[in-house]
C-alpha cells in the first residue's frame, strides 16, 4: 500500500458505486479527489450536476476544462484504473 | 431462334425473340462521399478551442475554453459539419465535441437550431451507415438537449425524414460489427 501525503490507498474497487464514480472523474483529469482538486485551485466549488450530484466540470493542472455527462461515465472495464483513497 | 438481349422501351424490346432486360439500379444506397468539411479545415488550422491530444483518456475532449462561454452561432453548426467524417482524428472529436456541447449548451441551443439542420441533411446524404447512425445518435441528443428543440425540428422534417424513409426497413442485422451503443453507461 503507497502512501500518499497523509493518504493511504485503501483499494481498487471491483464493484462500481457513486464513490468511485466520484474518484474516477477527479483522476481522470488529474487530481487524487476533491480535496486536492479544492487545494490545487483555491476553494473554487467543483460544478456539479444537480439531479444526482455527479461532477460535472473539472479545470485541469494545466487549465483545461473536462466536462463529465450526467451519467455514468466509469465503465466496468475502467474499475482498474480507479484508487480509492482512506482518509 | 436465339433471344436477343434488348434495353427496355426501344423497337428491339418489342420482337418476339427479345428478352428486356432488367432496368439499371437506381442506386438509392449508394454511397455519395461528402466534400471536404469546415470542420476539417478549422480543425487542421487548429481554430476550434479544444487541445489535440492524441492520448484522450476516456474519450473525452480537453477544452481551452468553458464550453459556457462558446459562441455557439458560430462552434455548434460546424462540429455538426463534422459529423460526415469517417476519419480519425476527425470523426471524434467532431463526435464528441457535439456530444459535450450539446450536454452543457442548456438555452443557447435553440437559437441555434435552423443552422443545424444543413449539416445534419449533408450528413444523412452520405448514405454512408456509420454517418447515418451518428448522425441519429446525434439527433436523439440534441431532441433532449434542452427545452423546446423537439417542437423546432418539426418545420425541418421535410429535409430530415426523406432519408430516413429510405432507411426504414432497412432491418438486418449488422453482422460481426460491433455497435458500441449498446455498452453500458454510453448514451
Amino acid at each position: 500500500m503507497s502512501e500518499i501525503v497523509g493518504k493511504k490507498l485503501a483499494a481498487r474497487p471491483s464493484l462500481w458505486n457513486e464513490d468511485v464514480e466520484e474518484a474516477y472523474r477527479f483522476q481522470l483529469a488529474g487530481y487524487r479527489d476533491e480535496t486536492e482538486y479544492l487545494t490545487v485551485n483555491s476553494g473554487n466549488a467543483v460544478d456539479r450536476w444537480p439531479h444526482n450530484n455527479y461532477v460535472k466540470k473539472l479545470q485541469r493542472k494545466d487549465g483545461r476544462f473536462y466536462y463529465f455527462s450526467r451519467a455514468r461515465e466509469c465503465l466496468e472495464k475502467d474499475l482498474p484504473k480507479v484508487k480509492l483513497y482512506n482518509d | 431462334m436465339a433471344a436477343v438481349e434488348a434495353e427496355g422501351f426501344t423497337i428491339k424490346a418489342g420482337m418476339k425473340n427479345s428478352k428486356v432486360k432488367s432496368p439499371p439500379k437506381a442506386g438509392a444506397f449508394k454511397e455519395r462521399p461528402a466534400k471536404p468539411t469546415s470542420f476539417r479545415k478549422f480543425y487542421d488550422r487548429g481554430d476550434f478551442p479544444i487541445a489535440l491530444e492524441h492520448d484522450t483518456k476516456g474519450n473525452k475532449i480537453a477544452w481551452k475554453v468553458e464550453i459556457e462561454k462558446l459562441d455557439y452561432h458560430h462552434y455548434l453548426p460546424l462540429f455538426f459539419d463534422g459529423m460526415c467524417e469517417t476519419t480519425h482524428p476527425y470523426e471524434f472529436f467532431a463526435r464528441q465535441g457535439v456530444h459535450d456541447m450539446l450536454e452543457h449548451g442548456g438555452s443557447k441551443i435553440l437559437p441555434v437550431i435552423p443552422q443545424l439542420i444543413i449539416p445534419i441533411k449533408n450528413a444523412l446524404h452520405t448514405r454512408n451507415p456509420r454517418v447515418i447512425c451518428t448522425t441519429l445518435k446525434v439527433l436523439q441528443h440534441l431532441v433532449v438537449s434542452a427545452e423546446m428543440v423537439g417542437e423546432a425540428m418539426v418545420p425541418y422534417y421535410r429535409q430530415i425524414l426523406p432519408i430516413l424513409n429510405i432507411y426504414k426497413n432497412k432491418n438486418l442485422n449488422i453482422g460481426d460489427g460491433i455497435d458500441y451503443s449498446q455498452q453500458q453507461g454510453r448514451g
